[in-house]
């Protein structure tokens, strides 16, 4: 059985969603790919990842936030760290959203692209509690 | 907005009970909601909870004055229309009321009448600046989320490759990542390639709309650049065996314009059908005379257009939202450039187009005529039409 831990990349930027992934899986986590929203969606339902790296704009809206939301809904995907990555919105103050508020509340914001120690730092320390209590 | 129209708010300010009374009588007959206050302080107080559409204000009023009022009134809220009430004694003041930002000035005593007059005259203006400050708002915000959309467009292809550097620096000598080196250079450089073929549509588009673009009006004749053009993509075609052909007529078929917006549309439209064909398809380009224009057709047997995508074709950065068109790599500018082009050369752009089967693009362009000697005069002056007189 596989013991890695199960990461789900929603971009629909496939030379993006490819570099990362490679990386994530050099680092041994596993890795699943969706190309927009409701492909997440599904692959989260079924696959119940332990930690979604989401982007905001696909299909030429900000669908990344709508998907945040649907995820939430779902019972079992409620405590799932979302990491939300985009390029314009990290730095537009209208989106900027503290972490703790409403239905972030157990996500980041980062921008796009990441600083990848800083974002393998954020990931192991979300995963970190989760591995002790196990 | 809507409840704005018939129960505006009115306040009234003024020291005097029987003022307030009566101002209060008069509007609420008129239909408006009112509220009065005795005290400047208090009124401003209750301005942000209220929002009132209009302030009568007397300037004469113990405690905080009138003018005062005014002033601190529009730092709350400057869209609020504000009216002096005044004594005759005090014009002056009322004057200066103005100065600091007041609508207008009601003298006492005054008729039911001209309450209703001037508090009338003193909502419409704020109607129309109201309307003025949405649209400009509106306008804003189109321009603010191009810009945004735009900076999207040019930044993914960045953060892409930034992020394909970023890992092969990381992780260059971890054999999983080394062996994809080559495949990730390439697709680095593919994704550089889109960028200034980005950058270069959009100046493109610019220089059309800045009208630089369809300067020249000579005899443009067709075959050749057709034939040149079918030329340099033969390679490209025959990479996924799809044929192109030329159907332009023996006798020449010119039209009547720039040489290089020509190419520019046909190129467009030309690689469009090659890119959205199907394996082993077919490209046919057309050009025949066609009352008094030229009717050029660039035909496909490929994935075709849906329907309700089409009415928005020809938009800046528009796409297809479908799988097939989405995999290839496309500015969505192609097609505004077309059109733009187009229809600076006087000429007109549309598509006909079965799902699954294929797309034609029909432009329609002014054909060359030989000026006949009437017309040279006009174009040329009289010294030109002397000397064709002489031949």
């Amino acid at each position: 059985m596989d013991l890695r831990k199960k990461i789900l990349i929603v971009d629909d930027d496939a030379d993006f969603t490819e570099s990362l992934s490679a990386f994530l899986e050099a680092k041994g986590f596993h890795t699943l790919k969706a190309r927009d929203g409701g492909e997440g969606l599904k692959i989260a339902r079924l696959q119940r990842p332990d930690l979604i790296i989401m982007d905001v704009v696909m299909n030429e809206r900000t669908e990344g936030f709508f998907t945040v939301q649907q995820l939430r809904r779902v019972p079992e995907l409620q405590a799932t760290p979302i990491f939300v990555l985009s390029s314009i919105y990290s730095t537009h103050p209208e989106f900027q959203i503290s972490p703790d508020s409403g239905w972030l509340a157990h996500d980041e914001f980062l921008s796009k692209p990441p600083d990848m120690n800083d974002l393998l730092g954020r990931i192991r320390r979300h995963l970190a509690p989760k591995e002790a209590t196990a | 907005m809507t409840a704005e129209t018939p129960s505006e708010l009115i306040i009234v300010i003024d020291d005097d009970y029987a003022m307030r009374l009566s101002c209060r009588k008069i509007l609420s007959k008129s239909g408006f909601r009112v509220e009065d206050f005795e005290d400047g302080a208090e009124a401003l107080n209750a301005i942000s909870r209220l929002k009132p559409a209009l302030v009568l204000v007397d300037l004469k009023m113990p405690g905080i004055g009138g003018l005062e009022v005014i002033t601190r009134l529009h730092e709350i809220d400057p869209q609020i229309i504000s009216i002096v009430i005044t004594g005759y004694a005090t014009i002056d003041t009322a004057v200066e009321a103005m100065k600091s930002g007041a609508y207008d000035f009601l003298p006492k005593p005054f008729s039911p009448e001209e309450l209703r007059i001037i508090v009338n005259r003193g909502l419409e203006r704020r109607r129309l600046a109201l309307e003025s400050h949405r649209h400009e708002i509106e306008r804003a915000l189109l321009t603010r989320r191009f810009v945004t959309f735009v900076s999207h467009q040019l930044q993914t292809p960045l953060v892409a490759i930034h992020q394909y550097l970023d890992v092969l620096k990381h992780l260059g000598d971890s054999a999983d990542v080394a062996a994809k080196r080559n495949e990730w250079l390439d697709r680095c450089l593919r994704r550089t390639e889109d960028m200034q073929k980005l950058i270069k549509d959009w100046l493109t588009l610019s220089s059309v709309e800045s009208g630089a673009y369809a300067r020249r009006h000579d005899r443009v004749e067709l075959s050749g650049i057709i034939s040149t053009i079918l030329q340099s993509y033969e390679t490209m075609a025959a990479l996924d065996g799809i044929q192109l052909e030329s159907k332009a007529p023996a006798g020449p078929c010119a039209v009547f314009g720039d040489a290089n917006c020509v190419s520019v549309v046909l190129d467009n439209l030309i690689t469009n059908a090659i890119k959205y064909n199907k394996p082993g398809g077919r490209v046919t380009v057309t050009a025949e005379p066609a009352n008094g224009e030229i009717a050029i057709s660039v035909a496909d047997t490929g994935i075709g257009i849906p329907e309700e995508s089409r009415p928005f074709l020809f938009e800046e950065f528009f796409r297809v939202k479908q799988e097939a068109a989405q995999q290839k790599a496309g500015t969505g500018l192609g097609l505004a450039i077309c059109k733009k082009i187009v229809s600076e050369m006087g000429g007109t752009i549309d598509v006909q187009s079965q799902p699954g089967t294929g797309s034609t693009f029909r432009v329609r362009l002014p054909a060359w005529r030989e000026q006949p000697a009437s017309e040279v005069v006009l174009v040329n002056g009289l010294a030109q039409e002397d000397s064709d007189r002489g031949r």
